[in-house]
């Protein structure tokens, strides 16, 4: 009897305590909400506050990013392995490759000197580290968002010129867009969390930036490396073992490529023409393999990133 | 997993701040490696120990709902650390410590400021990370622009601000979010007379409402006049802990006895270099 009343204040007891367990982690997180939402737009403010014309560089900074790389390599991508669609569309490929890998980028440069750059607010108040790493991966994705009116604008004057077909299809961005987040997330945990033990990582991460950069088929695509012998094939595999790559041709498949190929084909069968196997291909929207592949990469990325991120941020108060 | 919210479990249902045996230490590696290049050729040559350095040693105290208490001592004796400890910023190595109910660290005032923000960005974020809701701040805003007396200046970046007007800020957002404990660290010298009375004023009535005090200070007419209790910290180590007027004595004292020794060892050495100078002038 007595050990039966035992038991029932212990469970008592314990759910009194899980309770006040849970209000506090919903305060905290309430409380990190807020942070992270004001730093956000504290990054998004500082970045435009000393430009004369705000928000539209973020706009205008992808256009002329283009203007450039159309004038220098237009000329080249109409070699082999490219599609006469892909040709005609090739400014919408160089928009949709900068600004995927820019969000990327925007998001670990920022990250990777946050949690130092904010010792002041760190050594003097109590709260979570990883409010920094987020916020500028949230902050990327915001530029990715003003980065994307500059892309339906070019797109709308490629429609104009008759060779881009706006479709449902661009919605799929927003399935895309949530892995990609958790990709630039990851990493940029791993990226702070290492810089504040070794400060020189900025310098080798600025190296590895531009190698990355180049290893993405941002001004080309991975076909024209077709029929190039075996540094060809081999470059083929160095491109595909780079997440970036998955994540660079999900955004052009699902934005115009498809589309643009889709209707070419349609109007190709019209006239009775051969349509080719690679423009069918490049008409094939990306599936659910495609789509598992991105979230795989972005969830393995996270995983490691948050594991050393935690492991050590024990440390991280005696380093900044 | 149930670790973080038990800390507000005290022993005593009286206390708002128990501090049981509490000890830090610092690790640091033997010579600043803070790169990897460094880190790897030390890695290679077998150079890479690890250093710890005690700054504090089983400090113990407690503190009641409306108490007080005064932290005093050299600089560098580990007062400063108590305090972020006390807010949870460090974790301690050994001990524990127990603190109910919001804590609003003021160390350093402007210290967590953004200089490239507004006055007015600087409240919604130094308010959310002490963890209060746009809405309530947006109440509590025109408060502490009064309480400041920044008027227009609330719109201009900080980094245009005189360091009174940062340290006046920074008092109002940390006063206004009516915390149960006050860290305050060695602030009570900012800002022109006027604002200075001000924030004694503004101590006093929350002082009469029950909030409590830590307060780490070189003025000890400051520390007498707002403190039950004062904690001596010397080398890391509890010199004194009790009534405030009884430990200030033996401060003071203690005090007087160094400058007396220091003031000594330096007559001595002013005697020994003329006598030297004198010797080398005879030659």
């Amino acid at each position: 009897m007595n050990s039966n009343m035992d038991k029932a204040t212990l469970k008592a007891e314990r759910k009194a305590e899980f309770k006040e367990w849970l209000d506090f982690q919903k305060k905290e997180l309430v409380k990190n909400v807020n942070i992270v939402k004001q730093l956000v737009l504290r990054s998004i403010k500082v970045q435009y506050r000393n430009s004369v014309i705000g928000v539209f560089w973020t706009i205008l900074n992808p256009l002329l990013n283009m203007l450039v790389m159309y004038l220098v390599f237009s000329s080249m991508f109409a070699g082999r392995g490219t599609t006469p669609v892909e040709q005609a569309t090739y400014p919408l490929h160089l928009l949709c490759g900068n600004i995927v890998f820019g969000m990327m980028r925007n998001a670990t440069v920022q990250s990777l000197p946050s949690i130092v750059q904010n010792r002041g607010l760190l050594t003097k108040n109590k709260m979570s580290y990883n409010v920094f790493p987020l916020s500028y991966s949230l902050s990327a994705v915001v530029n990715f968002g003003f980065s994307f009116i500059a892309l339906l604008g070019v797109m709308l004057v490629v429609w104009i010129q008759g060779q881009a077909v706006f479709s449902l299809n661009i919605f799929l961005v927003f399935i895309g867009l949530p892995a990609l987040f958790l990709f630039c997330y990851g990493l940029s945990l791993l990226l702070s969390a290492m810089y504040t033990f070794f400060r020189d990582i900025n310098h080798f991460y600025n190296v590895f930036l531009t190698l990355w950069m180049y290893l993405t088929p941002i001004f080309y695509t991975i076909n024209m490396f077709d029929g190039g012998g075996a540094a060809g094939a081999m470059m083929k595999t160095v491109i595909r073992l780079n997440p970036m790559y998955y994540y660079v041709e999900y955004f052009r498949d699902v934005v115009y490529r498809c589309s643009a190929h889709a209707a070419a084909i349609e109007s190709m069968e019209a006239a009775n023409e051969v349509v080719s196997a690679s423009m069918i291909e490049a008409a094939s929207l990306p599936g659910f393999g495609e789509t598992a592949t991105l979230y795989l990469i972005g969830l393995a990325t996270l995983l490691i990133g948050a594991t050393i991120f935690m492991g050590t941020k024990r440390k991280f108060i005696y380093n900044i | 997993m149930f670790k973080s919210h038990k800390k507000h479990i005290m022993k005593n249902s009286e206390n708002v701040i128990e501090v049981e045996n509490v000890s830090m230490d610092f690790y640091r590696l033997n010579e600043k490696v803070d790169n990897l290049k460094e880190f790897f050729v030390r890695l290679v040559k077998g150079k890479l120990e690890r250093k710890t350095e005690r700054v504090l040693e089983n400090v113990s105290f407690e503190l009641k709902k409306g108490e007080s208490i005064g932290l005093i001592g050299h600089n560098g004796a580990g007062k400063s650390t108590l305090l972020k400890i006390i807010s949870n910023i460090y974790e301690p190595t050994e001990g524990s410590v127990r603190t109910r109910g919001v804590i609003a660290p003021l160390l350093n005032l402007g210290a967590g400021f953004d200089y490239e923000a507004t006055g007015k960005e600087n409240v919604y974020l130094n308010g959310a990370i002490l963890g209060y809701s746009k809405k309530e701040l947006h109440k509590k805003y025109q408060k502490i622009v009064d309480f400041s007396e920044l008027g227009d200046h609330m719109n201009t970046p900080l980094k245009n601000y005189s360091s009174g007007m940062v340290a006046r800020l920074g008092f109002a957002i940390a006063i206004d979010v009516e915390p149960s404990i006050l860290l305050v660290d060695e602030i009570l010298s900012v800002g022109d007379e006027n604002f200075r009375r001000k924030c004694s004023d503004k101590i006093n009535e929350l002082r009469a409402k029950g909030v409590s005090f830590v307060i780490v200070s070189h003025n000890m007419d400051q520390i007498r006049k707002l403190c039950q209790k004062a904690l001596w910290i010397e080398n890391s180590q509890v010199k004194g802990y009790g009534e405030v007027n009884q430990i200030c004595d033996e401060y003071a004292a203690y005090c007087k006895e160094i400058k007396k020794q220091s003031d000594e060892a330096a007559r001595k050495k002013a005697l020994e270099e003329a006598a030297l100078k004198e010797k080398a002038e005879n030659k």
